[in-house]
């Protein structure tokens, strides 16, 4: 592809400078051969490029640097000037022809493979993807933006002018002004994901320790009906499955009563949460063998990386009644690492006391 | 304090005013109807004493319901008060453990209760922890050589126990008392006799300690870094990953699968199978060569790996496998029915092993470089000390006290000739210090030519503490006496008797009527699931009632019920942690088990359907009714 956008598929993780965390993620896994949905990446020099072709770089700044950091009027105004801004300059027609030719081969492609006649709306997701290294920053910087079923080139393009303007929260135009102009305007860097939508009847977050402990043995799946909004964002209890890697074998079950879901909209645009009907409610949502299903390409999506990680999935169920797993997306975990520092608090002072008695004499010290 | 101070002047009446939780006070205790006088049974050191009750009455007493399920027979309080003292000088005397002494022993209502001795202050703790060094690694350094030549001290001690003769006391000294040796008479000989048996029975326990604690103490290392690093490891997979595939325990079993294999290989399977009793085995088999062979392997098994006892051992009563055949006869037949079904009977060995292998590598290769080598180092140590651990009981419990129990029936068997009493069993209804007064009335009696007076008074007495036993295993003793521990964290408490403040809590919970009657929580011991009718066990001679797919129920399990294992599809008892044999031969058969449920047996009834959960460390009572 071109300048301005990368199939997931041309991606790795040497390209985040390019298109940021989540797109170079995505495009890892791809590359490994995980099951994430297909897609594309709006690079960051579609961003930078629009901002310099219609000087808007400069008058960003202006704003930014301009804002007072402890007056909420200011940085209000701030933020409603640039969002006015991004949105409303023309955007260049080579980038906007880019972007439109990405979304449209993405489509016909899926279109075909799936066999439906929507061959130029098929629903993605568009999120924006983070350059910088550090999650805090990224979520101060406001680039977390996600609009699910998108469908269509113009609304596509709508939506990623969206998250580049979501760079401009008041919050985000608060951390920046403090920051040099450099370092600001390298926190204004931003890509972004357009990714099939998984129709997913079943979604969840995977955990490759133990949220609770840290403990590296351990998968620790939340799943409930529906997308996974619900899960990610806490508005319903989700079942757990617990489970020890070796084998891997599930330990524990706990089924919660799931009394909510997002589903897609009827018109095919966009989201509804609704009430899940009785019969479903008390039911576990996951069968043990996509437990294990689940488990075992947590297991390599953690290899892959070298490290623990948090993902994000979703389930499709075919008319046959299998489940073909979509990963939508994996991080670090980083928490278990703190635990690691904190690991001897459970041993009682009277174990470690005599413990310390029993390491000394088996090393001949006294 | 000041509740102990009016209770010791003014004992509180049956309804206290409202205070806090607490167990009941050991001074509160009623004798159980029929019981009573039941202290006579036991030495006045096992007894609370009325002038010590204000210190005796403040501290926590968890009974031993591990060691010591059932009433205890006045003679047999030697093998409590033996192994009080072995752990105890080992701890405290020989290796100096800084943090921890020995244990005050009391026995109420013939139930054997214990307390920790206070823990040294910070100063003695140094002074300790400098002695404990230099002991403690000197054992750990030279371990291996040691253990050798400790199990070369322990048959010795059993051989010598064996040997033992108990004079006859025959009409005439022998003549060669006058042309030789004129040394000690027969008389003098028995005593001598009784004292080198106690004497014996007091020592052997100071080698059961010998490695234990220090043992166990590595084990914990290990289990205690595993925790740190897998927080949510349970305590078998641990164990697994440090026990060994060739323990002392399952020997007598694979004496039985290899005496089944020889009878079909002879072709005298059919005449085993047809015998019940050892009578029957020597009629069916002395007839032929081939019959005489299998006989010779069956004496050849027979001493040591017989000398296993159907309980813990530390009752006389539980007897061993040498002492009636019928048990190991109907396992052989069971084996060789296994072989005609095409099962080969050899254990997994090599399977056990890779997956012990397995095991380690995959918790290795979640850890951090940087904590590989200590994870490498305590494992090693582990499996250094694990024979001990696994194997010591053998010795000690079931090879050693099988020849204990018997040597004393042998003294039992001349006070019976004597006319003492009728049943030879009768001479465990006297405290040691007794039969030492019934000897001296023997000596007195044989050396003068007259009549003892033993038969004019033990009878009455004997007869007496029959009705208050049988009164005593009736009663149901409470898990622990007096105020609610503080904090329990004596590491070696907690691994080896199970007691956590978990634990101490659900006593409370059941205790006050808050427990749950259909589902018990304990120890996950063994993995898996089974549901089946139960079929609860509380004494060895009740084990021949156990049906086919029942699930085992029982205070404590024994090692040498291990056939029966064979039969059953889950296990329950209501005592040990994760290190107690229930759990090990329950992980080595691939049975379910939940360890320490503390009232498995007083709240499941046989034929109850039950549910077994391994992994969770529950039971769940299905069904109320008992099927019957």
């Amino acid at each position: 592809m071109g300048k301005y956008t990368k199939r997931f598929n041309e991606l790795n993780s040497n390209d985040r400078p390019l298109v940021g965390g989540k797109c170079a993620s995505l495009g890892e896994m791809v590359q490994a051969g995980l099951p994430v949905p297909d897609g594309f990446a709006v690079t960051v020099d579609a961003y930078e490029d629009y901002r310099d072709a219609s000087d808007l770089r400069q008058e960003l700044l202006r704003i930014v640097l301009g804002a007072d950091a402890h007056s909420h009027a200011s940085l209000q105004q701030a933020h409603d000037e640039s969002v006015a801004m991004i949105l409303g300059r023309e955007l260049p027609l080579v980038i906007e022809q880019e972007i439109r030719s990405a979304y449209l081969t993405l489509s016909n492609e899926t279109a075909q493979r799936r066999g439906t006649d929507d061959s130029e709306r098929i629903p993605v997701a568009v999120r924006s993807s983070a350059t910088d290294e550090d999650g805090d920053a990224a979520s101060f910087a406001g680039q977390q933006e996600t609009y699910l079923w998108v469908v269509g080139a113009d609304d596509v393009i709508a939506k990623v002018r969206e998250c580049w303007a979501s760079l401009y929260t008041p919050q985000a135009i608060a951390y920046r002004s403090e920051l040099s102009v450099a370092d600001a305007s390298e926190a204004s860097k931003i890509s972004v994901a357009v990714q099939l939508m998984a129709t997913a009847d079943v979604a969840g977050v995977t955990f490759t320790v133990s949220p609770r402990t840290g403990d590296r043995s351990v998968i620790a799946i939340n799943a409930s009906w529906g997308l996974g909004q619900s899960v990610v964002s806490g508005e319903v209890t989700p079942d757990e499955y617990w489970l020890n890697k070796l084998g891997p074998t599930l330990t524990t079950t706990r089924i919660a009563s799931k009394a909510h879901e997002y589903v897609p909209a009827p018109g095919g645009t966009g989201v509804v949460f609704r009430d899940v009907d009785e019969a479903r409610r008390d039911v576990a949502c996951l069968t043990e063998l996509e437990v294990l299903q689940l488990a075992d390409i947590a297991l390599r999506v953690e290899k892959h990386y070298g490290c623990p990680q948090d993902i994000e999935w979703a389930l499709e169920h075919h008319a046959d009644g299998t489940a073909k797993v979509m990963l939508l997306q994996s991080r670090p975990e980083t928490n278990w690492k703190k635990r690691k520092e904190e690991k001897s608090k459970n041993t009682t002072k009277g174990t470690s006391n005599l413990l310390g008695f029993v390491a000394a004499a088996t090393k001949g010290e006294n | 304090m000041t509740t102990t101070d009016n209770a010791v002047e003014n004992p509180p009446a049956h309804e206290p005013a409202p205070r806090e939780r607490s167990f009941p006070d050991p001074y509160q205790m009623e004798t159980p109807e029929g019981a009573e006088g039941w202290e006579d049974m036991y030495a006045y050191h096992n007894r609370f004493l009325p002038t010590r009750q204000a210190e005796d009455s403040a501290k926590t007493w968890f009974r031993n319901s591990l060691h010591y399920p059932e009433v205890s027979y006045p003679f047999d309080q030697v093998t409590i008060d033996g192994a009080f003292t072995g752990t105890g000088v080992t701890n405290t005397r020989v290796f100096a453990l800084p943090p921890a002494k020995g244990l005050d022993v009391r026995v109420i209502n013939g139930y054997t209760y214990m307390s920790t001795i206070a823990s040294p202050d910070a100063e003695e703790q140094a002074r300790r922890a400098e002695e404990f060094g230099k002991r403690a690694g000197y054992y750990f350094q030279n371990w291996d050589s040691l253990y050798a030549e400790w199990e070369g001290r322990v048959t010795t001690a059993i051989r010598a126990v064996r040997d033992i003769e108990v004079p006859p006391l025959s009409e005439f000294e022998p003549i060669e008392r006058i042309t030789v040796d004129r040394g000690p008479s027969q008389a003098n000989q028995l005593l001598a006799a009784y004292h080198r048996l106690l004497e014996h029975g007091d020592q052997i326990w100071t080698l059961h300690s010998e490695f234990l604690n220090l043992g166990y103490a590595a084990y914990l290392q290990f289990l205690t870094l595993c925790k740190e690093h897998f927080p949510e490891i349970d305590d078998q997979t641990i164990s697994r990953m440090v026990s060994g595939v060739d323990v002392l325990l399952f020997r007598p079993d694979d004496e039985l699968r290899a005496l089944a294999r020889k009878a079909e290989e002879l072709g005298v399977g059919e005449l085993v199978l047809a015998a019940t009793t050892e009578a029957e085995l020597l009629a069916n088999l002395a007839g032929s060569d081939a019959g005489q062979t299998w006989l010779t392997a069956l004496d050849e098994s027979k001493d040591p790996w017989f000398y296993f006892s159907y309980g813990s051992g530390m009752y006389h009563s539980h007897r061993s496998w040498i002492d009636d055949l019928r048990l190991p006869i109907q396992a052989i037949g069971d084996y060789i029915h296994r072989l005609r079904s095409g099962d080969d009977l050899t254990r997994p060995i090599d399977k056990l092993q890779s997956e012990r292998d397995e095991l380690v590598s995959h918790y290795r290769s979640l850890l951090d470089a940087e904590d590989l080598t200590g994870f490498d180092e305590t494992l090693a140590l582990s499996r250094t000390v694990f024979p001990y651990v696994e194997n010591h009981n053998f010795y000690i419990e079931h090879w050693f006290l099988t020849n204990f129990w018997n040597k004393v029936r042998e003294f039992s068997t001349l006070f019976q000739a004597w006319g003492f009493w009728n049943d030879v069993e009768d001479i465990f209804f006297l405290r040691r210090a007794e039969v030492e007064e019934a000897i001296v009335d023997l000596q007195m009696a044989w050396s003068a030519g007259g009549n003892p007076q033993g038969g004019h008074h033990w009878p009455s007495i004997i007869k007496r503490r029959k009705e208050i036993y049988e009164a005593l295993s009736n009663w149901n003793p409470p898990p622990a006496l007096g105020p609610v521990p503080g904090e329990v964290n004596e590491p070696l408490t907690i691994m080896l008797w199970g007691i956590t403040p978990e634990t101490v809590e659900r006593w409370l919970t059941a205790q006050d009527g808050g427990g749950s009657r259909t589902q018990l929580t304990g120890f996950a011991g063994s993995p898996g699931i089974a549901e089946g009718r139960a079929r609860v066990v509380l004494r060895p001679d009740q084990l021949d009632t156990v049906q086919e797919g029942e699930i085992l129920v029982s205070p404590v399990t024994s090692p040498s019920w291990t056939p029966v294992f064979g039969r059953i599809r889950a296990s329950v008892s209501d005592i040990g942690g994760i290190m107690c044999h229930a759990a090990i031969v329950s992980r080595e058969y691939g049975l379910p088990a939940v360890v320490g449920t503390g009232f498995g047996t007083s709240t499941i009834k046989t034929g109850q359907l039950i549910r077994v959960d391994g992994n969770a460390g529950t039971v769940t009572i299905l069904d109320e009714s008992t099927g019957a």
